[in-house]
């Protein structure tokens, strides 16, 4: 069972989940769902098991620490007279972000320890050896568990949550073990909060034929994205990353598209997947996906693509950077100087600075991952930046900003930029990364496209036809679901024999036209090494 | 409750018409002869599909370890005994009781052999589903087929045609030699068997029993993949299931493996001038034990004296 998309989990493990927790009495489903979670991550990281297990009981008890001291402080707080109240109030606050930093610390520590010190040391090391340091660091090599990042970010949103208030800790250590790892998500996410999914994992809603068909067809269309468009694409772009010393720039910039078109399929395909399977037990995940190829600006890129990411970042380390009291001061400095646009971007960039640094470090431990992530700082910064130059132009030029022309135009001008993000993201290190962007720039020729190069590389017209038509049929879904037309509705309201048609259709696109089996390599899921 | 069973009905006749469209499907894909060019996959073993309808006598299952160390040839040229390999590379035993049940549905062998190295090869429930779903929906397997299908693909009739003269041997000519250290050092210790191997090994042992047929285990010579405590667990198998097996890594003076010429890849798997020997002592051994017919004199077979002849001519023109 190495993905979401196999046959181990959709033919074995799936059926068992749903047949098991559909007949067992209500206030037993959850223990059902926690113990094939754990059976769930026990098949894909065996005794790595004991780091949820101990992550879970530390958020446990933190939240409890953490309720225990808020309890304390509001009984003072009502025996005290209100000059006094601020006092204690500071008092507590100091405690509480005590009790919290230590807890954040130990989980992103651990992250750190297992996922990055690798990375750290191999720095180190160069630097020692640039430096002519004798000295021999060795480089640790750890077993990560399945879905660490994610988890590790679900665990320090809980306490945070709790620590803002916004959430009461938890009392029920196994509501919160099911949080914590509820296997739809426990691989590639989308990362959720307490409050989104705890009480629907916990209430133990029946399986009703409703949410088994709608769960399903989620799950199909996700499918179709991963095992036709994701998969057939995988041959091609496994050549070229690999070895793009032997390729020109046009064979680059294919690669470099493609890959982008692999990403997207393949995640928000996974997606479908996880959402359709968590929708069979009732339970609602978070949307990671809204159409991002849609998007005007980089930053509404980010704000349609891996979207449960974005906003943690966006709540944990935007919001708490940006409004600290330090940068509070630095705006209000800065908007007298600078003015009532530019004034606020410098506080803001710096907390976007951050969110990017973790974003990028988030997706790897390279140097490519960390000039991913500062890329689109820059992007975005650029972007607001400009944004009053580019208006007064556009007004200049009686260029009509909200003209589906001039959207067209920036939609292109975003999946260009997003295109050699992923280039970087994908290729094999930061100096890989620079040469093929290179080569896209200075060793662009046409030939490549007629001397039959790119029928070389895994794949043959056919399976180009057949990307093609795949993509345009996803194209024509999310334009649909752009204008907010529910294509699951409004294929539930025809006949049963146009339903059936539809449902059979799809399934034998799957088997035909599907890259599994002899002469194809599919696809390991890409977040689930994150 | 009259709900529950509309719904219930409705789920079993969708996938009542899903699996009949997985038939029609899997009727147009799959490849109406069993050469190359007709889409066929796994060649060597499917060219058992072209041979004449109970003229093997000896069927050989098992993975690189059976396809480079049996050369049914040599035993047919030796003992007039036929004999077939129906060997893939990193087999797994679900893959050998399809290829088991797919070779006796027209031939009848007496003997079938097992080669022991893909006995300690771990497979999961999930692979055993695949091949059980791959052996009744072929569409599963050939659904790539779209892009050369044919109008003859459409209701046309199957029609086996391919022989393959080598008859699931691979030959391989190269050497590159090693000085085995510690080969076959005798230990009193047995490498353990995984349950679902031994229960698909005793699955197969009864199909064979049912069939009229003896399972045989035998294990090839490799310097690199054998050693004394997987022979102790294989020996052990076959006095549990009272099966004859034969270890060819024990024969040193019978068989005399040089491992300095008689190697393609360092002791991992024996070459052409390896199988040879191997053939040779295997032949006597099925002719001494199984009293099995010689065929050489029967004009139904004289098919297999002109695949012999090719045979032999590809054995000289190979590397």
């Amino acid at each position: 069972m190495k993905s979401y998309c196999s046959l181990g989990y959709l033919g074995i493990f799936l059926p068992i989940a749903v047949i098991g927790y559909a007949f067992l009495p209500k206030k037993y489903r959850w223990m059902f769902l926690l113990l094939c979670s754990y059976a769930f991550f026990w098949m894909l990281s065996k005794k790595l098991l004991i780091y949820i297990l101990i992550s879970t009981i530390a958020i446990h008890y933190i939240g409890i620490w953490l309720g225990f001291i808020q309890k304390e402080r509001d009984e003072k707080l009502s025996t005290v007279e209100r000059g006094e109240k601020k006092a204690i109030r500071l008092q507590y606050q100091k405690k509480q972000r005590l009790v919290l930093a230590a807890a954040i610390c130990f989980h992103i520590g651990l992250l750190v320890l297992l996922k990055y010190s690798p990375f750290l040391a191999k720095n180190v090391q160069s630097l020692l050896t640039m430096l002519n340091v004798p000295l021999k660091i060795k480089i640790p090599k750890f077993a990560l568990p399945i879905g660490l990042s994610f988890y590790t970010l679900q665990a320090v949103s809980y306490m945070i949550d709790v620590y803002r208030g916004t959430i009461k800790p938890d009392q029920n250590l196994g509501r919160l073990a099911l949080y914590m790892c509820f296997f739809p998500s426990l691989m590639e996410g989308p990362i959720c909060r307490y409050a989104q999914t705890a009480n629907q994992l916990y209430s133990g809603e029946a399986v009703t034929y409703h949410n088994l068909t709608y769960g399903s067809q989620r799950i199909l269309y996700g499918l179709f994205k991963k095992i036709v468009i994701a998969d057939r694409l995988n041959l091609l772009i496994k050549s070229v990353f690999s070895d793009f010393i032997q390729y020109d720039g046009t064979v680059m910039l294919v690669g470099a598209v493609l890959y982008t078109c692999q990403l997207y399929m393949e995640f928000s395909g996974t997606m479908d997947v996880v959402i359709g399977s968590a929708e069979i037990f009732d339970i609602h995940l978070p949307e990671n996906f809204q159409r991002p190829f849609f998007s005007k600006t980089i930053s509404e890129f980010w704000q349609r693509w891996h979207i449960t990411l974005g906003l943690w970042f966006k709540d944990y380390i935007f919001y708490p950077v940006s409004m600290s009291k330090r940068m509070k001061k630095l705006t209000m400095n800065a908007r007298k100087k600078l003015g009532n646009h530019y004034g606020p971007l410098l506080a803001g960039s710096i907390a976007l600075f951050c969110v990017w640094i973790c974003n990028g470090l988030w997706h790897g431990s390279g140097w490519n991952y960390i000039f991913f992530g500062l890329y689109h700082f820059f992007l975005i910064l650029s972007g607001s930046i400009l944004e009053p130059t580019i208006r007064r132009i556009t007004d200049a030029l009686h260029i009509k900003r909200d003209s589906k022309g001039y959207h067209l135009l920036q939609i292109g001008k975003t999946t260009i930029f997003v295109i050699i993000g992923e280039l970087f993201f994908r290729a094999n290190g930061l100096t890989a990364g620079l040469a093929m962007f290179k080569k896209i720039l200075t060793e662009f020729s046409l030939s490549s496209f007629v001397d039959g190069t790119l029928l070389n590389l895994g794949m043959d017209l056919y399976d180009y036809v057949v990307v093609l038509l795949a993509v345009l049929l996803v194209l024509a879904m999310s334009i649909l679901k752009e204008k907010g037309i529910s294509i699951r509705d409004m294929v539930a309201s025809k006949p049963i024999y146009v339903r059936w048609a539809i449902y059979y259709s799809i399934i034998m696109l799957i088997i035909i036209f599907g890259a599994y089996g002899e002469g194809y390599a599919p696809i390991d899921p890409i977040y689930a090494n994150f | 409750m009259k709900e529950k069973i509309n719904h219930a009905l409705h789920i079993f006749f969708f996938a009542a018409g899903f699996v009949i469209l997985l038939l029609i499907s899997s009727a147009i894909v799959i490849p109406k002869n069993n050469a190359k060019e007709a889409g066929m996959l796994e060649i060597n073993p499917n060219g058992i599909l072209a041979e004449r309808n109970h003229s093997i006598d000896v069927l050989v299952l098992g993975d690189s370890e059976a396809y480079s160390s049996i050369t049914p040839m040599q035993i047919w040229e030796q003992e007039g005994i036929t004999s077939y390999v129906c060997a893939t590379p990193r087999q797994k035993l679900d893959k050998s009781e399809t290829f088991m049940h797919q070779a006796f549905e027209n031939q009848n062998p007496k003997i079938v052999i097992l080669e022991t190295n893909l006995i300690y090869r771990e497979f999961s429930t999930t692979h055993t589903l695949s091949q059980l779903l791959d052996n009744t929906f072929p569409v599963l397997v050939y659904h790539n087929r779209w892009k050369s299908l044919t109008s003859s693909d459409f209701g046309g009739r199957i029609q086996y045609t391919w022989v393959n003269d080598l008859k699931g041997y691979i030959v391989h000519k190269k050497v590159k030699s090693i000085s085995p250290k510690d080969y076959m050092k005798t230990t009193d210790e047995a490498a353990k068997i995984p349950l679902r191997n031994k229960l698909f090994i005793e699955k197969m042992y009864k199909y064979c029993q049912d069939h009229g047929s003896q399972l045989v285990l035998v294990s090839s010579p490799s310097a690199k993949n054998w050693n004394y405590k997987k022979h102790n667990g294989i020996a052990k198998l076959a006095e549990e299931f009272g099966l004859e097996y034969l270890d060819l890594n024990l024969y040193e003076d019978d068989i005399a493996i040089d491992w300095s010429k008689d190697t393609r890849d360092q002791g991992d798997h024996i070459n052409y001038f390896g199988a040879v020997k191997v053939s040779e002592f295997l032949g006597k051994y099925l002719k001494d034990n199984f009293h099995l017919e010689d065929h050489r004199n029967d004009p139904m077979y004289a098919d297999w004296f002109e695949s012999l002849e090719r045979y032999k001519e590809k054995i000289a023109s190979a590397k």
